[in-house]
């Protein structure tokens, strides 16, 4: 308690602010549900030609991001490097504070909430989005079960000997959650890929490659955002959540994976570039040289991969945190604006039913304000649940 | 025997189990794919009677958007959703041409395999009809439609229907807020007016609103499966087209070419 970044009085003020900034923004994305609840998603610029947007983008990072959780437990309890344990045990954690993120948004994002379970009990096995529910419901409950042995060991259980026997019980399983969580989790990280390519509908989409970048995005940026959390609740406590030798070996593996991504992506762009495909010839144009060019040689292959991965790979060669953090930070950006891009691209590209002749309307979309402020909202919210993880649950609280 | 108890599972039986485990689903995936049932019933799977199929003649339609509003007041849709839109290509020919946009009920329909609580089915007879009770309003299928034919109820229908009386007379309730609706070929007057004996396509009260109402005939109804129907003439006699063929998806509705214009 000595070694703290601020003396105690000042320290408890940040906090304290810290904590009451979160919350006020939990307020805000809760009264912006209400309001979306009430008068339904006309109050959104979501249209019949874009019916899916902000949220759907919060969706897919959040799960795509949560991804360190399956592929280090992977590593640690199938392929066995032990050592990087103590990464797989916060990128659980992560991960279930990102798959309840992508759980809310689902339901503020159907224009029936009230039938969230329908996909539960009418099966249309041929639907990637019910596939990807299914998972999205079974992975999150073995989540839940990885981290109940956590919570398990809170104080306020300690009157309860049931559930600490139950949470020990539990975490003996964990090489079989890990397993389980490994098969989910490939299943729908890769058909949530699918959900968009499969759709002949939208020839940008329409690739066998878009499970396999959807996948190897998230196996990269996953751990990324894990190190950079560790790095900042380290930074801010003066001792290290994570030991920096572990974080410099997840950075070169999550670099690794940023390569992949990257090398797919460019054999994939390039392929599209040649001939002309209806509709696909025109969003590959607008994405690499039109409204969306910035965004995705800057922030997509730019920053958010090329930077990235060098970034981290230099960092541990050079053990320097500092760029580390920097290096995970924009892999997560440029993750989160790829997961964008991908869903406006296919969306705006105006569907043409005949040679010459497109829809009166080039679509458009950028999000309202009530769409923000449930983004926000969810955002803060899991970010609070994450602040109050690490003070209290004794596996990240006390780090040894 | 106390510690063997408290062992966790090793990693070489882990591996095991996941063999097993990834061995039986794929083999399960392959007999479905292979032994088991086609991926999704149509019409033209032999189990129905009728093929219904709608022909529009783009060289006489002259865009007065006549079916459109016939469309509207009998399935009382929302002040902004028209289930039949009509569409116009000032560019492919010398003259402008009109082009109406109903649901193309297709025989592979992208909606119907991808709605996840199968909201979205195949009639027997092969047309593509929604359950209202089972909609979500995830909004996947109007995101795979081709064709932009699925419009999503963002607020409740309360509005008067401008287009009643003049065009019609609402013959469906409305859907509630938070569905996606479209087009259904009349499929309740087609199920009525069988029921009566009646025959789509010919007699009015079993013919979709938009057919009946086009001032110059450019839209006909009818049964594929019958030689002798006006779609079965009209497509044997003139060039005809569908729209987007590339998606793969086999619309029922069938457009016939303007004249002297094979390249639309």
């Amino acid at each position: 308690m000595k070694t703290l970044l601020f003396r105690r009085p000042t320290r408890d003020i940040v906090w304290l602010g810290w904590i009451t900034l979160l919350a006020l923004g939990v307020v805000a994305g809760i009264y912006a549900a209400i309001q979306v609840f009430i008068h339904g998603l006309v109050i959104t610029n979501l249209t019949d030609q874009v019916p899916w947007g902000l949220w759907i983008t919060v969706d897919l990072s959040a799960i795509a991001l949560s991804g360190g959780a399956f592929f280090l437990s992977a590593l640690v309890y199938i392929i066995g490097i032990e050592r990087f344990k103590p990464a797989a045990r916060l990128a659980v954690f992560v991960g279930l504070l990102g798959y309840s993120a992508a759980l809310c948004t689902l339901l503020l994002d159907i224009g029936r909430p009230d039938r969230f379970y329908h996909p539960l009990l009418m099966w249309n096995t041929h639907s990637m989005l019910w596939e990807v529910t299914m998972c999205i419901v079974l992975y999150f409950s073995v989540l839940m079960l990885e981290v109940f042995p956590m919570l398990a060991e809170l104080p306020l259980f300690a009157h309860f000997s049931v559930a600490q026997a139950l949470g020990h019980r539990v975490h003996r399983f964990a090489p079989v959650l890990a397993f389980l969580g490994l098969g989910f989790s490939m299943l729908h990280q890769s058909s949530l890929g699918a959900t968009y390519g499969v759709l002949a509908a939208r020839p940008i989409w329409f690739r066998p490659t878009m499970p396999l970048l959807f996948i190897a995005s998230a196996m990269a940026t996953g751990p990324a955002l894990t190190m950079a959390l560790a790095l900042i609740v380290g930074w801010l406590r003066r001792r290290p959540l994570i030991a920096s030798n572990i974080l410099f070996d997840v950075a070169k593996v999550s670099a690794a994976a940023l390569l992949i991504t990257l090398y797919m992506r460019f054999w994939d762009i390039t392929a599209g570039t040649y001939g002309y495909v209806p509709l696909r010839s025109e969003a590959t144009n607008l994405l690499t040289g039109g409204a969306m060019a910035l965004t995705f040689w800057l922030w997509e292959i730019g920053l958010g991969s090329v930077a990235a991965a060098a970034l981290m790979l230099w960092a541990a060669a050079r053990r320097s945190e500092g760029l580390l953090f920097v290096g995970a930070g924009m892999a997560v950006i440029g993750l989160v604006v790829n997961r964008w891009n991908t869903t406006i691209l296919g969306l705006t590209t105006p569907l043409s039913t005949a040679p010459t002749l497109t829809f009166p309307l080039t679509p458009t979309y950028s999000p309202a304000l009530v769409e923000w402020a449930v983004a926000a909202g969810i955002v803060a919210g899991v970010t609070l649940a994450f602040t109050l993880g690490m003070k209290f649950l004794p596996a990240f609280a006390s780090t040894e | 025997m106390a510690e063997k108890m408290t062992r966790t599972v090793t990693r070489r039986e882990l591996l095991k189990i996941a063999a097993q485990l990834g061995v039986s689903i794929a083999a399960l995936e392959v007999a479905r794919r292979f032994v088991g049932a086609a991926p999704q019933a149509s019409a033209s799977d032999g189990s129905s009677r009728y093929h219904w199929a709608m022909v529009i003649d783009l060289s006489s339609c002259t865009g007065c958007n006549y079916c459109s509003y016939a469309c509207k007041a009998t399935n009382d849709t929302g002040p902004d959703i028209y289930w039949n839109a009509v569409f116009e290509d000032k560019r492919t020919y010398s003259k402008p041409v009109f082009l109406p946009r109903p649901c193309m009920h297709c025989e592979h329909a992208p909606c119907v395999d991808v709605c996840p609580v199968g909201a979205t089915f195949h009639r027997p007879d092969g047309l593509v009809a929604m359950d209202y009770d089972k909609c979500i309003g995830c909004r996947y299928c109007q995101v795979a439609c081709p064709y932009g034919a699925r419009y999503f109820n963002w607020t409740e229908n309360t509005a008067i229907n401008a287009m009643t009386p003049t065009w019609g007379a609402p013959e469906i309730p409305r859907r509630p807020r938070g569905v996606v609706e479209k087009c259904t070929f009349c499929a309740h007057r087609i199920d009525a007016g069988l029921a009566q004996g009646r025959r789509p396509g010919i007699d009015e009260e079993a013919t979709p609103a938009c057919v009946n109402v086009c001032p110059v005939g450019a839209r006909v109804f009818g049964d594929l499966n019958d030689p002798n129907s006006r779609v079965s003439e009209l497509l044997r006699e003139r060039e005809s087209v569908t729209l987007r063929e590339s998606v793969g998806s086999h619309p029922r509705v069938f457009y016939l070419l303007p004249d002297g214009g094979a390249d639309l």
